[in-house]
């Protein structure tokens, strides 16, 4: 999330055209106060406690001794709700993850 | 040497029978979706760093825009 934050211009544009929605299987109170403590804007967490959305998206595994958890997988879901880019997983330390990230958020953000 | 032996022998039994105490691993989880198929609508309570959202996010109200969604392990973990 660090990364989102430092680079959130350079990958998200500042037009307001893109919605960043970060989801985990949290509390909303726990999201809340991590952003605040964090300083993470301007972008929105979601709460799928039960992790329903995030098995229909198929990101929500079940590891050994653990309760449901989401893998961090990425979708750009396009102007008309069709998903135009995935990264699954999402490598998060790896530099170039952000770099395409940029750019499928350019090409799917371009036009009228 | 038949002592060590012996402790050797005692090690591997007691590892193979943790080894077999273990849970097995659970079955792999649906795939992700694809590139090209419509976004599955949701609702979700919502919150950002000024605190909880009164009004939770559903994903159609985002037609029109750009939306990235962004799966992640736990809150106060990296990445």
């Amino acid at each position: 999330m660090d990364a989102y934050r430092d680079q959130y211009a350079q990958i998200f544009g500042d037009t307001g055209k893109v919605t960043l929605l970060a989801i985990s299987v949290d509390p909303d109170t726990m999201l809340a106060a991590w952003a605040a403590e964090k300083k993470y804007a301007p972008w929105t967490f979601l709460s799928d406690p039960k992790a329903m959305v995030g098995r229909q998206y198929g990101a929500t595994k079940k590891f050994p001794l653990t309760p449901l958890l989401d893998n961090r997988t990425l979708y750009v879901v396009d102007r008309n709700g069709i998903i135009v880019h995935v990264m699954a997983p999402f490598r998060e330390t790896d530099p170039t993850a952000y770099t395409d990230l940029e750019a499928a958020i350019k090409k799917a953000s371009a036009g009228p | 040497m038949r002592v060590g032996v012996s402790i050797g022998t005692l090690v591997l039994v007691a590892a193979g029978s943790l080894a077999a105490q273990q849970p097995a691993p659970p079955p792999p989880g649906p795939p992700p979706l694809a590139v090209g198929v419509e976004a599955p609508d949701f609702t979700l309570p919502a919150s950002t760093m000024a605190g909880l959202s009164a009004k939770p996010v559903h994903l159609k109200d985002l037609r029109g825009k750009t939306v990235v969604l962004a799966f992640f392990y736990k809150a106060r973990t990296k990445g």
